[in-house]
């Protein structure tokens, strides 16, 4: 009888468990734009999948939602997979939109190499991809396009604007750098941009730690509080991510540093990506300043480039976002087109 | 089989004698009977398959079969290698840290850009030779650490994890490798070599789990293991040589994981830890040891992969599928507990 039980109890919570996943899957499962109905000038309806490696921040769901809005725009229907950040996943993803014949693939790839096998997979279907925000490595008979932030350059023009700020307090200071996970492209590019604008200054600003972060913000931060201890003079920042600043703005809270622009003590602060939290930030004056990447110029621009492809037009294989610097000086004007300020205000 | 087939012989000898049982309904003792068999995940792929073929386009077609199956085999070797953990109720974390560290090494050796072999005729039998002498080497590592030691298998193996994970990282100061050789690339790219490969390595696993002594031992242990040291088994040696397997496996796995990506990876399947154990457990491989089968392994991670594809083919958000495959997952861990309370209750 105890087993019988046991049974009769486990087929409640199987059933509630399915019925569950059936709430799920018919609730909220749907893509909410998978049924957009759309058409190209032919008249036939146009299907474009959108594969993300992943939407752990805050700017990979604000890309995602600026190219879902810029196909909607369009009336283009969206499928949409995220890879949850593994490579072989993705392969299978960008193959599951093979299968399901989409007309083109925009893709945020895992990174530079191990995305070549899907982009191989999309030219011998015949099927043009587009890849956002990070490029392919060269490799022969492989054809794409790739719309990418100028990362080197614009963290080097963002980190010379704190620089010029640090040369202002008349003083030397003691820097240090929170660095991505350097398997990503993106965080190498920073990194190489930060060096390049400290380089000849080290007069105005010294490079004492530098903090690997993984992309992971408790990793962050523990190398944060650890740099601070060793390091408790220091006294400018810069963050490879604005997802990062959390972790920073908690350690030096903790180390009494936290004080906004003008006040004693001031940490020059400075970061990369334009989100909410930098935006939030620069409105409250805690922060210099943050290299914004245009999410809305790189969505729009890669559904461009990938219907200028299916209209067989010339398409560059590298369009670059030049991005630009948001400052307490140019906050008012450059904010409409700081995606972070949108995703803040909703 | 006779091992593998143990705890269904016993729960039907147990049917047969309880008096409760002969009055229980026939759909119970049928449901009974499904839920206590071996093939219980088996049959869950074939509903899951014929319930979702009819309404998911391209679900059931050849191309799609064989995305599923290209996506699922490195991860089968992987899980079969930990299969045979668990079942002496251990547990190996590095595995996926050994991926990534074999597939550089195997890249650093016969890549075309940047090898030590380059273009030789024997760079490719090498690295595969190192990749799988990775595995074999992080592998005694973990035996030494679990047996010799004493340390505890989750702190061994977490610990290997984390210094295989960064040493990865250190060998290539985070670029991936490309330009492997397409004698390589074919191993994970030509789809009937992949099957083989795998095919041959879960076949070997399956006999020795269900033919050989080593197979009983590993059972044994897993029951108990004090009791299996009184009893004659060479608890240490047995276990020393199962970590030495799984480290095996993950080498063998780096390759078509290697191959299939065409790129030396350092971050090479980082993600992947949780749907190996999530695979494992599903196919029946229980997570206090001494109860597991390879086919079960198969069949785990076969449903996975075909849930995993059919949800993305019906263009369902990203965030419904991992609750869909979390809530598996869930119901798998359930299943097991269960199913050990029905065995133990007799």
């Amino acid at each position: 009888m105890t087993m019988m039980k046991s049974i009769l109890s486990f087929r409640r919570l199987a059933l509630g468990l399915a019925a569950t996943m059936l709430v799920l899957l018919s609730s909220c499962g749907k893509s909410p734009d998978s049924g957009t109905v759309g058409g190209d000038a032919a008249g036939k309806q146009l299907n474009v999948g959108v594969n993300f490696e992943t939407l752990q921040t805050e700017y990979w769901v604000a890309g995602f939602e600026a190219i879902k809005a810029e196909l909607k725009k369009r009336n283009i229907q969206i499928v949409e997979s995220i890879a949850d950040g593994d490579a072989n996943r993705q392969l299978q993803q960008v193959r599951t939109l093979i299968t399901r014949k989409v007309d083109g693939i925009i893709l945020v790839p895992k990174d530079a190499k191990t995305c070549i096998p899907a982009i191989k997979a999309a030219n011998e279907a015949g099927i043009p991809i587009v890849l956002f925000n990070r490029p392919a490595a060269e490799s022969p008979g492989v054809k794409s396009s790739a719309v990418v932030a100028d990362n080197r350059k614009l963290t080097r023009e963002t980190v010379e604007f704190m620089i010029e700020q640090a040369r202002k307090t008349g003083k030397k200071h003691k820097a240090m750098v929170i660095v991505g996970d350097l398997g990503d492209i993106n965080a190498v590019g920073r990194k190489d941009g930060f060096y390049d604008a400290i380089k000849g200054q080290e007069s105005v600003v010294e490079v004492v730690a530098e903090v690997p972060s993984e992309w992971n913000q408790e990793k962050a931060r523990s190398g944060v509080v650890n740099a601070l201890q060793a390091n408790p003079d220091i006294s400018f920042i810069f963050s490879s991510s604005d997802f990062l600043f959390p972790s920073v703005v908690a350690a030096l809270k903790s180390a009494n540093k936290y004080q906004k622009l003008g006040e004693p003590g001031h940490v020059i602060l400075g970061g990369f990506d334009g989100d909410a939290t930098a935006y939030q930030m620069l409105l409250d004056g805690y922060l210099d300043a943050t290299g914004v990447q245009d999410v809305y110029f790189e969505a729009e621009q890669s559904v461009q480039a990938l219907l200028d492809q299916l209209a067989k037009k010339d398409v560059p294989s590298l369009i670059l976002d030049p991005g630009f610097v948001i400052h307490q000086g140019n906050l008012q004007e450059k904010q409409t087109r700081m995606w972070g300020a949108n995703v803040s205000r909703k | 089989m006779g091992r593998e087939r143990e705890p269904e012989v016993k729960a039907m000898s147990a049917a047969e004698s309880s008096p409760a049982r002969t009055e229980a309904p026939v759909a119970l003792r049928l449901l009974r009977r499904a839920f206590l068999s071996e093939h219980l995940v088996l049959g869950l792929c074939l509903v899951y398959f014929a319930a979702l073929a009819p309404f998911t386009p391209g679900f059931a077609s050849w191309s799609n079969l064989q995305t599923v199956l290209a996506y699922a085999l490195p991860i089968l070797v992987v899980s079969v290698g930990l299969t045979l953990v668990l079942i002496i109720g251990g547990i190996d974390l590095s595995v996926t840290s050994i991926i990534a560290l074999a597939s550089v090494v195997g890249g650093k050796i016969m890549s075309g850009d940047e090898g030590w072999l380059a273009g030789h005729a024997l760079a490719v039998p090498v690295a595969l030779v190192a990749m799988l002498a990775v595995g074999f080497g992080i592998g005694a590592i973990n035996g030494l650490a679990v047996t010799a030691c004493r340390i505890p298998a989750f702190i061994a193996t977490l610990t290997t994890m984390m210094f295989i994970s960064g040493l990865a990282i250190w060998f290539t100061l985070s670029r991936k490798i490309g330009g492997l050789p397409s004698g390589f690339v074919m191993l994970g790219q030509q789809l009937w070599l992949a099957a083989a490969i795998a095919g041959i390595a879960t076949g070997i696993a399956y006999l020795a789990l269900a033919r050989t002594l080593y197979g009983k031992w590993l059972y044994a242990i897993g029951h108990n293991s004090r009791a299996a040291l009184v009893s004659g088994v060479p608890v240490a040696r047995v276990t020393f040589f199962t970590y030495v397997a799984s480290g095996l496996f993950a080498g063998l796995a780096a390759i078509l994981f290697t191959a299939a990506l065409e790129t030396g990876n350092p971050e090479m399947a980082r993600d992947n830890l949780l749907d190996v154990v999530g695979a494992v457990v599903i196919g029946g491989t229980s997570l206090y040891g001494g109860k597991g089968r390879v086919s079960g392994t198969v069949f785990g991670v076969l449903f996975l992969a075909l849930v995993d594809n059919s949800l993305n083919l019906l263009g369902l958000t990203f965030y419904t599928i991992t609750m869909v495959k979390g809530g598996l997952i869930l119901a798998a861990a359930l299943t097991d507990a269960l199913r050990n309370k029905l065995l133990a209750g007799r």
